[in-house]
């Protein structure tokens, strides 16, 4: 590849680097690895050897050396440290007292007790995790099917992503140079409805089906009343991240040291030791490097990906299509749900943007335009923070389906008597719900916006 | 053969054990980087309070930004061991006995190839700002330390990769040898233990 540096076509050597990486990626090289041998390679063809390796060198020190990637070791620290803390099982509790009178009422107060979690968590595998132990052997002691239990706690785990402090949503952000507090407020309120089409089909389906989920109540308003207290920290928590990510009287890594700074106090009052704390320092080292290093080495091929014009080449072609937008929109969705097949989330993500994400804002109708004139009708950064949700949902998606489905995984990790097919089958129910959530979030593109519109002052 | 082999495995597993401690003691630094982080930025918050002290912490961005490198590079080699870093095992787990290890010391191959070339130049990068003592645009810090970082890591990750590389070459030439210096392919289910055992503190592993 070296002979006729600087005479190749672009478009040809993006296409061979690209298939490069699509081919070492298979073969099991660590995707972080692959693309920076392949964007090496693409930025020494492309502007020559010294400046293409001192450009690719210098990304691992650039892309990790600034002040907005910092807010991930908090988020991802509060994540390892929450359920130390205590306060899941307290949730639950609560949770259940409210609504547990409700048709299928454990596992509503499972949806509950997962997104109030995940105010705490943004982790969607280790949301899954904490519930599997503390809200299953319920669900089971009061005859709930083990497909639903397992079911629920598998597919509310995915909530953890939407809603803030969702290290995935900052990942999405970082990559697509967007405001990463647009994002995180953006994802409120499509994890709330999320969480709600859940409820609402859990209370169907007990409602079509009463011995799968039956109602537990009984309780008095006295006991409801005093279950509110437990749940307190987790809103003083999220109360600390939205307000300065909304109000700005923090930077969102301060608020984040912040809200990990009270979880870990709470860790401490509830009897963590001080070996767990190391574990869970350990953790979050060990997370944040493997994000990074995927980061930078995205990033080096994402830099000979602009020298090689394949992006703007693609976004040439995807708005040329004759087809409605939206059509064009489900084309590349059903794209991610293949992708989502093969890859783990961020890695799907990292590698797919590049591509994809200018493509969208193209057929947008670019940087500049005006909402009335878009085909989604949407600005640019309002069409930029919805596609992100989108994408992440989706990505959430193939976290509970087969053949990968993590979540799944999990849940039959934690509790071994329920098989895995069964929690498979567990899930068709919740499947359903977000095919629905994401033709609600595609169509109504305000409950993303919303928010960030707000922040930004529109 | 079977001489060389166990010479092979020998060297591979003395290296892998002068290795660890060395991998654990950076993924300590980082952890401990972490908590430091956060208390920096309780702190902050606290010393901006206009009606208690008004004084923000001096350099504070400059400060975060320039000790990331040691939170989100020192660790990559402790990472590398334990199989952290995502990849695309689907094939993976279909291809047994030799061929596994073919594929695995081919792909050992290719991320030293990469890294070593990243170390290199990533040494040229710290070099320029060592001698133009190039600073961070606030509070003026040095900025070549935390560049030190990146050549440092990756110089042991690579010693890292080079001891996979020797220990997948072993089982590629003997499938039937113990494993030594090299990552056993997990699964799903493998991966879902690792969440667990992250999320629930290690007592929950079944």
């Amino acid at each position: 590849m070296i002979i006729g540096i600087g005479y190749q076509d672009p478009i040809l050597v993006g296409i061979i680097c690209i298939s490069l990486l699509f081919v070492l990626a298979l073969l099991g090289v660590r995707v972080a690895f692959a693309a920076a041998l392949s964007g090496f390679l693409g930025l020494v063809e492309l502007i020559g050897f010294w400046p293409g390796a001192t450009t690719a060198a210098s990304i691992p020190y650039a892309k990790t050396s600034l002040y907005g990637l910092s807010v991930l070791p908090p988020f991802i620290l509060i994540g390892f440290l929450a359920f130390h803390a205590g306060m899941t099982a307290k949730l639950f509790d609560a949770a259940r007292k409210w609504v547990g009178w409700l048709p299928g009422g454990l596992a509503v107060a499972t949806v509950m007790a997962q997104t109030g979690f995940a105010a705490v968590s943004g982790a969607s595998t280790a949301t899954a995790a904490v519930f599997s132990r503390i809200a299953i052997p319920e669900m089971l002691k009061y005859k709930y099917s083990k497909r639903l239990a397992a079911g629920v706690v598998a597919a509310g785990g995915t909530i953890a992503s939407l809603i803030p402090p969702s290290a995935i949503l900052v990942i999405y952000a970082l990559v697509v140079e967007e405001s990463v507090g647009a994002l995180l407020l953006a994802g409120f309120l499509p994890g709330i409805v999320s969480a709600l089409i859940y409820c609402a089909i859990i209370v169907l389906w007990s409602m079509y089906k009463p011995e799968v989920g039956p109602a537990v109540g009984g309780y008095t308003w006295g006991e409801r009343a005093r279950s509110v207290p437990g749940v307190l920290p987790i809103m003083l928590v999220a109360l600390i991240i939205i307000t300065a990510i909304y109000g700005g009287w923090a930077t969102i890594t301060e608020a984040g040291a912040l809200g990990a700074f009270v979880v870990l106090i709470l860790a401490f009052f509830h009897g963590m030791r001080t070996k767990q704390l190391k574990d869970a320092l350990m953790e979050t080292a060990r997370l944040t490097v493997m994000i990074f290093t995927l980061i930078w080495g995205i990033y080096i091929f994402v830099t000979f990906l602009n020298f090689s014009t394949v992006p703007q080449a693609f976004s040439t072609w995807i708005v040329g299509i004759d087809a409605h937008p939206y059509l064009i929109l489900l084309g590349i969705l059903l794209g991610y749900t293949v992708l989502g097949m093969f890859m783990d989330a961020i890695g799907m993500l990292l590698v797919t943007l590049p591509i994809f994400y200018p493509a969208v804002m193209a057929l947008n109708g670019g940087d500049y335009v005006l909402a009335a004139d878009s085909p989604f009708g949407m600005t640019k950064d309002q069409a930029s923070v919805w596609f992100g949700i989108i994408v992440v949902k989706m990505a959430e998606v193939c976290l509970i389906t087969p053949p990968i489905g993590l979540n799944c995984f999990v849940v039959n990790g934690v509790q071994p008597q329920i098989s895995l097919q069964d929690v498979f089958r567990g899930i068709a129910l919740f499947f359903v719900a977000d095919v629905i959530t994401i033709a609600v979030l595609v169509f109504f593109p305000q409950i993303v916006t919303w928010l960030p519109d707000l922040m930004r002052g529109g | 053969m079977a001489e060389i082999d166990d010479m092979l495995g020998r060297v591979t597993g003395r290296a892998d054990r002068m290795l660890c401690p060395v991998e654990d003691t950076l993924n300590f630094i980082a952890a401990t980087a972490v908590l430091f982080l956060m208390m920096l930025g309780v702190v902050q918050v606290i010393m901006r309070i206009r009606w208690l002290f008004s004084a923000p912490i001096f350099g504070y961005i400059d400060m975060i930004e320039l000790s990331m490198p040691i939170l989100a590079i020192l660790g990559i080699s402790y990472c590398q061991r334990h199989g952290v870093h995502i990849r695309m095992d689907i094939m993976l787990h279909k291809l047994r006995g030799r061929t596994l290890w073919v594929v695995e010391t081919f792909n050992s191959v290719v991320a030293l190839v990469i890294v070593l070339l990243l170390t290199r130049f990533s040494w040229v990068f710290f070099m320029d700002a060592y001698t133009s003592g190039d600073s961070s645009v606030d509070a003026e810090y040095l900025t070549w330390p935390s560049k030190l970082l990146v050549p440092i890591a990756l110089a042991i990750l690579s010693a890292r990769l080079l001891i996979q590389f020797l220990g997948s070459l072993r089982l590629a030439i003997d499938p039937k040898r113990e494993l030594i210096g090299v990552i056993k392919p997990a699964d799903v289910a493998d991966q879902a233990r690792e969440e667990i055992r992250e999320a629930l503190g290690g007592d929950e592993v079944k």
